[in-house]
């Protein structure tokens, strides 16, 4: 019995304009004996399978069980292309009672659970069929994993998988245990972890779904097979994979055991969901539902009200907002730019020009040397052969992008270009001239950026015609793996000119924050301060992989001295001293990589920085660099003597008190952009929630303790004690004992 | 017959914008091409230098004798790829070796007809993709063990299999073969050199000024209007842009082109793979419009189109076909041989042209072949080819007829002329020319 009465609901949040019962699931019947059963909640734009949804799904239910003539049921959404978008997460989200959180997961869990193996009326077996299409994530897929068999519209749009384990819960409405039945373990377990949602054919091929067919013929093609007109086996893994692998507890061990150890290599344990399932999936088979699903909820209530979960589906929430940066003043998505302009065939340019290339913006790249050009060129095509081959793009698509990045060395045939990003060299001078050539060249409406690091944008377009489409557009290296965009916006830049450059941002697979044209702007004023500390604990005797350890054991995908080796040690060194000027005392850089870099020791482009670096690609090597022990003898002992949390305090607090002045200036526009530009910019750990949110974590009183603290132990050194004084928002929240978050700010 | 005129409201027909890649060997920088790739990088770059809106465009025109099989319109596949709207239609013309030229007559053909007036046109072959095809005894044996309807039948084909039937048919040697008289077309220059008494030596001579004079002309940069560099597909890493024509020898002697045996009519022949042209990859495009459309969008023409004719000949002396069209295409530009300032007449094989230049200043040639008393006139083989012609930078078949009108076009204010010929041979026995004027002062 599915009770969805007071009872069952109490305490479970509701959305706030719940529908009335029987509303949010349409009951239509196109002929004698079948059903189709349309999810269209009146209170969501995108149907979610909240608690209304859940309650309607479950009275159609018990309609249909009463049905004495019933053949067939087909669910399906509102239209071909949209189903579901999975379950509430912010109902989950809400959730502190893990018991509570279990009451919910079992709801859905019995309820998918009438809907597998469905009997009518007469007591005979009633084929269910899923027809979905468009995006059809966690919840969604797992109500169609219920169904006797799926049908999918095959539609570029279509996208379709479990991917609860990046938002640090795991599909627990029997996603787990299905899923495994289906398509086996092995091919489980990587959909599952991965998280990844996977398109219309693959998922065919893998057994995801049973059969694919046009948009338009979605709902008379599954009530074909509903009505047993048309044959559609399932599909699934091979009978032998079945026996080999799934029916056998020693393989199935093994697996388990392969898999915890990669995740806890790649995790290092600090996502239990990762682990969670590993477990659950790889025991699926040998266990029955009914007990998996208890231990599928009981995990899932656990996880759910974890600080992961939360945090984790705190970055989806902040990811969604950043998209809405693309949206113009007046409301409305800005057209998508046709063409495109990029100056300098640097790395940066080049990598930048091939990305816009890709999204369909013809795209043509500038520079004066005609090496540079071919070999931007050529890192272009080899980057698309890689993606064909890996069966990523199609040849038409490899064909287009390929098509699309056009080279010149001629600034006039520029002409037709709507946006033009710069990415030469970090010199005012250069920049200025090129802008000045390029305002006379290109319309007056067309959008002009600078990729600059280190430089104000301002200065940059000081006195250039029409200023409000000036403005910064900051990618990271390398452009293709860094997630994030700083848009810096000038003192003139306007409003639409941000918008459009988010929706480019957001085109080209970034996420943006929008910040203002202070010195590093946000991340690299916020990186400076702990790239800093890295080196001055270097620099008073802690082992250089003791800090890179340390900073990997915080969870930073890389320690900072392994980061400065990658950065190369000298445009780190230029940029803190840019960083000095702007910020004075408490950003004066440490002195002792001068001697490193009058070697030549300049990082991995050199071979040799901290670490000796050898190999290429999946080669590459490194090791501490011989040279450092020999090199600039530590100047004090100290180093020796500080605990582990010491060390990552220094460096964790210095950034965390910069970030503090850089939200007290209104650099970005909240804490949780600020959050965001430190997950994407700097790989500050996910799993934390960003800076801001791990301060309030620990607590706004003992950050500023330990603060003090530190001031006090380095702050005989220049600058150490201006570093470490307490940014006056901190201060001021360890008085009111309040948060970064809770407060707005 | 058509006339055209500058004084004619619109009718008057320019060359307002070209460019050519380099030329490659077949084999060579750029093996791994294919047509719509080194076509529409082309063409898109011209629409850019000439600041033309692609929408502006009535139809793209293109000339390619041989398209790969994956792009049957090979036009329209260049015109998307170059970003040309979709709703601009595209159309292959093949005229064997004058398909690029065929493009450019086509497109004046039609704007006579008030079809429109603006068009793309391209010459492009890529010879290096000529594929190796299977006879047909083997795709008899494919044709009945796929349409089996039972594994006994499908066992019985291709239980049917002999080694031999794989021996492949290569598309490039039965490309330049005419199957009415049979000849390849190196036999059909031997005829030629027999007919007009041509020797090795001449031949080998006039091979080796093709060189030098391309060689000459690269290095005084007279190419560098023409070209547009392409970085071909298949690069390596380190890899550079391709910025000339690779098959210029700058050290060919007589000597060493005496050396080589003849190539189709052996022992006793005079065509070498010296003196004839290469086997080339390569493209050309060109801008086609009315000088009224040319003006609007700010242009300067190359050239202005005074007429153009097409002839038929003796397939087996299609080597001839030069003489014909430009008989027929002086006559209606109402000038003579010797108005022309400078020439281009492809160089299929060297004794080709030295024949060619035979029989423009031959009175019995042209009584009897032309139907008229006198000669066309002596073909002034200083002024032909200044810049080298096919033997030194390769003869990409259908893109040729596209090239010879660019370097034409070009040469007219180079060496300071007000009329140019444009003429070649094409197998199967035909030949095209073009009289060009000079638009510029």
């Amino acid at each position: 019995m599915i009770r969805f009465d007071d009872e069952a609901l109490a305490g479970l949040p509701l959305p706030p304009n719940c529908p009335e019962p029987g509303t949010c699931v349409r009951y239509e019947q196109p002929e004698p004996g079948l059903v189709v059963l349309v999810l269209d909640p009146p209170h969501r734009k995108l149907a979610v399978l909240d608690l209304p949804l859940m309650r309607d799904l479950a009275l159609a239910i018990m309609r249909l069980e009463d049905d004495r003539a019933l053949r067939g049921v087909v669910i399906t959404g509102r239209a071909p292309l949209e189903f579901a978008l999975g379950a509430d997460i912010e109902a989950i989200g809400s959730i502190d009672d893990p018991a509570l959180v279990e009451r919910f997961i079992r709801l859905g869990q019995d309820l998918f659970a009438r809907l597998h193996k469905m009997e009518n009326g007469a007591g005979r077996r009633v084929r269910t069929v899923a027809a979905v299409g468009g995006p059809v994530p966690g919840g969604a897929f797992e109500l169609s994993l219920a169904c006797d068999r799926i049908v999918l519209a095959d539609d570029p749009r279509s996208r379709i998988g479990l991917p609860e384990t990046k938002l640090g819960i795991l599909p627990a409405w029997g996603g787990s245990q299905r899923l495994p039945r289906r398509v086996g373990v092995t091919t489980a377990l990587d959909a599952i972890l991965k998280g990844t949602l996977l398109p219309a054919r693959p998922a065919y091929s893998k057994g995801f779904v049973d059969r694919l067919t046009p948009p338009e013929y979605l709902v008379r093609a599954a009530s074909d097979v509903a009505m047993g007109r048309a044959s559609c086996p399932r599909r699934g893994r091979g009978r032998v994979g079945g026996v080999l692998v799934d029916r056998n507890p020693l393989a199935l061990a093994a697996i388990f055991v392969m898999t915890r150890k990669t995740v806890m290599a790649q995790t290092k344990g600090r996502y239990p969901a990762a682990l969670d399932v590993a477990r659950l999936v790889c025991r699926a088979p040998l266990t029955p539902l009914s007990v998996g699903f208890v231990e599928e909820a009981r995990s899932a209530a656990v996880l759910a009200t974890g600080s992961v979960c939360d945090n984790l589906i705190g970055i989806f929430k902040l990811m969604e907002g950043a998209k809405k940066l693309g949206v113009l003043p007046g409301g409305g998505r800005p057209a998508p730019f046709a063409k495109g302009a990029v100056l300098g065939a640097g790395v940066m340019g080049g990598t930048i020009a091939s990305l816009m290339a890709g999204k369909k913006i013809d795209t043509r790249l500038f520079d004066i040397s005609p090496e540079a050009l071919d070999a931007a060129q050529l890192d272009h095509r080899a980057d698309l052969t890689k993606r064909k081959r890996r069966r990523r793009i199609r040849p038409n698509e490899h064909d287009a992008a390929l098509d699309r990045l056009n080279t010149t060395g001629d600034l006039a045939s520029l002409a037709g270009a709507e946006i033009a990003i710069e990415a030469v060299a970090e010199r005012l001078d250069v920049k200025r001239e090129l802008f000045g050539s390029l305002a006379a060249a290109l319309p007056t409406d067309a959008i002009l950026c600078t990729n600059t690091s280190s430089l104000s944008v301002d200065a940059i377009f000081d006195g250039l015609p029409a200023p409000g489409r000036f403005v910064g557009l900051h990618f990271f290296n390398p452009v293709r793996q860094m997630p994030l965009v700083e848009i810096v916006r000038g003192s003139e830049t306007s409003d639409e000119t941000v918008a459009r450059v988010a929706a480019l941002a957001v085109a080209l697979g970034k996420t943006p924050v929008v910040v203002k044209d202070v010195a590093g702007f946000l991340v690299n004023r916020i990186l400076g301060p702990y790239m800093d500390e890295a080196l001055r604990l270097y620099d008073c005797g802690v082992a250089p992989e003791r800090i890179d350890r340390l900073a990997e054991a915080f969870g930073m995908p890389m320690g900072p001295l392994a980061l400065l080796d990658e950065v190369g040690i000298d445009i780190a060194a230029h940029a803190a001293q840019s960083l000095h000027q702007a910020y004075g005392e408490r950003m004066s850089p440490c002195t002792s990589i001068r001697g490193l870099l009058d070697e030549g020791h300049l990082g991995k482009k050199a071979g040799r920085g901290f670490y000796a670096h050898s190999g290429q690609g999946r080669k590459a090597r490194r090791s501490i660099s011989p040279v450092l022990a020999t090199h600039a003898p530590p100047s004090s002992g100290e180093g020796g003597s500080l605990s582990d949390e010491q060390v990552t305090e220094q460096m964790m607090l210095a950034m965390l008190n910069e970030g503090a002045r850089a939200l007290e200036e209104g650099v970005c526009a909240s804490a949780a952009e600020l959050d965001l530009a430190t997950i994407f910019g700097m790989g500050f750990p996910p799993f934390r929630g960003g800076l801001l949110r791990w301060a309030d974590s620990v607590g706004a009183r003992e950050i500023v303790a330990n603060l003090e603290r530190t001031a006090g132990r380095v702050g005989g050194r220049p600058g150490g004690a201006a570093r470490f004084e307490p940014a006056a928002i901190l201060s001021g929240l360890a008085r009111t004992g309040g948060s970064f978050h809770q407060t707005g700010c | 017959m058509i006339q055209l005129s500058k004084d004619g409201p619109g009718r008057s027909i320019v060359l307002a914008a070209g460019l050519r890649t380099p030329q490659a060997r077949a084999g060579g920088f750029f093996k791994k091409e294919d047509p719509g790739h080194l076509a529409s990088r082309l063409a898109r770059e011209l629409l850019n230098q000439a600041r033309l809106d692609a929408g502006e465009i009535d139809e793209v025109i293109t000339g390619c004798a041989g398209p790969p099989q994956t792009q049957a319109n090979v036009s329209r596949v260049i015109a998307l790829r170059a970003g040309v709207p979709e709703r601009v239609p595209a159309r292959t013309v093949a005229r064997n070796c004058a398909s690029g030229m065929e493009a450019v007559t086509s497109a004046c053909a039609s704007i006579l007809a008030g079809e429109g007036d603006t068009y793309l046109c391209l010459g492009v072959e890529v010879m290096s993709g000529y594929p190796l095809v299977f006879g047909p005894q083997m795709t008899g044996l494919f044709e009945r063990a796929f349409t089996a309807r039972s594994p006994l039948q499908a066992a019985a084909a291709w239980l049917s299999f002999r080694p031999s039937f794989l021996k492949p048919r290569v598309a490039l040697m039965e490309g330049l073969t005419d199957p009415i008289s049979g000849m390849i077309m190196g036999n059909t220059a031997e005829l030629l050199a027999r007919d007009f008494g041509i020797s090795r030596e001449e031949s080998d001579t006039f091979a080796c000024e093709s060189h030098h004079r391309a060689r000459d002309a690269r290095e005084r940069g007279r190419f560098e209007r023409e070209i547009h560099p392409h970085l071909p597909l298949g690069a390596k890493r380190g890899a550079r842009s391709a910025d000339n024509d690779d098959s210029i020898r700058d050290q060919q002697t007589v000597a060493a082109l005496g050396k080589l045996k003849p190539y189709f009519t052996k022992p006793d022949g005079t065509v070498t793979v010296g003196n004839s042209c290469g086997v080339t990859d390569g493209a050309t495009a060109l801008l086609v419009m009315t000088e009224e459309r040319a003006k609007e969008l700010e242009l300067t023409p190359l050239a202005r189109i005074r007429s153009w004719a097409w002839a038929g000949l003796d397939p087996a002396r299609m080597g001839l076909g030069p003489v014909f069209a430009t008989a027929k295409a002086l006559d209606r530009a109402g000038c003579e041989l010797s108005d022309m300032g400078a020439i281009e007449l492809n160089e299929a094989f060297a004794c080709q042209v030295l024949a060619c230049a035979r029989a423009f200043e031959s009175d019995a040639f042209a009584e009897r072949h032309l139907g008229r008393s006198k000669a066309l006139g002596e073909l002034d083989l200083a002024r032909t080819n200044p810049n080298g012609g096919a033997i030194a930078i390769g003869h990409p078949v259908g893109a040729t007829g596209a090239r010879i009108l660019l370097t034409t076009a070009c040469e007219l204010e180079q060496s300071d002329c007000e009329l140019g010929l444009a003429t070649l041979c094409i197998g199967g026995g035909q030949g095209g020319a073009v009289v060009l004027e000079r638009t510029t002062s």
